[in-house]
């Protein structure tokens, strides 16, 4: 079943189009890879899908399950289970990690209807999941994202998906600003969140990424398009080609 | 600070909001030697309002070894506001050690996106960024005041944003 649905979505910012008609469908537990040169749009899509203000739709559609998102509000988008990955997450002073995990889980629980978590029942969650990760309890005592390395930064955007168990990821660039082993850490965090029921979206510049986080569908995105679509071995293929075969084509 | 080794402590948050013009701060008087002072002041600046920090700190002649730290943070909510700071720092022996830090920032918009992504409403958002901001202020307050003082916060800028 199709969990997303983008339909010949236009999108433009400021007077300048930067999506013109792109069409693009991830059903339920695919994971869906988007690859393409700077500028062609990849962080513009996963930002209107969020909600992100400052982008005008002026065309098309996005389905998520079967419902119109570009109707709901960003933060009804994330409870009904869209969740963005940032390229770079931002830093909350003052705000201590834990906190904030607590005020969002609630806030998404009580948009849903669900009662919200009691502090022990959350407490042992949180540990649960941040251990998995390999996210010491100090960390969650800092400030949102405070002080953090890239790679402490990356595992707390994981740790927020584990915990709000979206059906929907979209990784917007997570290899950004990554060495070997902090993106290994991430995207085991990533391959360990995979399931049937939850779709993802992992956009980059690079292969290497992909050889952690295995895609089943791979897109090429090239001036507001998607130009091509394959198999995980399609990014091989780019990898030894490059981008530039595509740009003629858009 | 009259007495020798004798210390004064002063922690503000001043919130102005609609059109408000708020001028608020403090006066710490060395007198006595080795006297110490802190200052720690929060303004937070939403709508058209204009929020002033204006301090005092001074030295007497006699008051060898003062010591003053203050530090100033203003936060703007919104881009029709203003914050100012003016510190008024008279020191009249050449032994007194007096300094001042100011910030002033702004709630950036992807701040708000990302705690909104996150499943908070717009005004959740600001009231988690406000809170964290004012944290140091609080924490010097007991428990029971500390939550009443965050709660007139978020009445304070109820209807600020959006």
């Amino acid at each position: 079943m199709a969990l997303l649905e983008v339909k010949d979505l236009q999108v433009r910012v400021e007077e300048r189009e930067i999506l013109h008609g792109l069409t693009l469908t991830v059903n339920e537990g695919e994971i869906h890879a988007i690859m393409g040169p700077n500028g062609s749009g990849k962080s513009t899509l996963s930002h209107v899908i969020a909600g992100k203000p400052g982008y005008e739709v002026t065309g098309g559609q996005i389905l998520f399950k079967g419902e119109d998102l570009l109707e709901m509000a960003a933060e009804e988008r994330a409870a009904k289970g869209v969740f963005l990955a940032f390229q770079y997450p931002v830093e909350i002073p003052g705000v201590a990690t834990m906190n904030f995990l607590r005020t969002a889980l609630n806030a998404q629980r009580k948009a849903r209807g669900e009662e919200e978590f009691s502090t022990p029942d959350f407490l042992r969650k949180v540990r649960e999941v941040s251990k998995s990760l390999n996210i010491p309890q100090d960390m969650l005592k800092r400030g949102v994202n405070v002080g953090f390395s890239g790679g402490e930064k990356k595992r707390n955007e994981v740790l927020q998906m584990a915990l709000f168990e979206p059906s929907l990821c979209i990784l917007d660039e997570m290899d950004s600003g990554l060495d070997i082993d902090a993106l290994r850490i991430a995207a085991d965090g990533v391959n360990a969140l995979r399931s049937p029921k939850r779709s993802m979206v992992v956009i980059t510049h690079y292969q290497r990424l992909l050889n952690y986080i295995v895609p089943d569908v791979v897109h090429v995105m090239s001036k507001g398009r998607v130009v091509k679509s394959g198999g995980k071995e399609l990014a091989l293929e780019l990898e030894a080609s490059g981008y530039a075969q595509f740009e003629d084509a858009a | 600070m009259r007495g020798d080794n004798s210390s004064g402590e002063f922690y503000s948050i001043a919130i102005s909001n609609g059109f408000q013009q708020v001028d608020s701060g403090t006066k710490m008087i060395h007198l006595g030697k080795n006297t110490s002072s802190r200052i720690i002041s929060k303004g937070i600046a939403a709508g058209k309002s204009q929020n002033t920090y204006r301090g005092l700190v001074t030295a007497h002649r006699k008051a060898t070894g003062a010591r003053n730290f203050t530090a100033c943070d203003s936060l703007l909510i919104g881009d029709k506001c203003g914050a100012h700071t003016v510190p008024y720092i008279e020191a009249k022996n050449s032994s007194a050690t007096f300094e001042h830090e100011a910030t002033t920032s702004k709630i950036s918009e992807d701040v708000l996106f990302y705690c909104i992504q996150r499943g908070l409403s717009q005004e959740e958002a600001v009231g988690l960024v406000v809170n964290g901001f004012v944290k140091d202020v609080l924490q010097q307050l007991p428990m029971e005041f500390a939550v009443e003082a965050q709660k007139l916060i978020s009445i304070s800028l109820e209807g600020s944003v959006g």
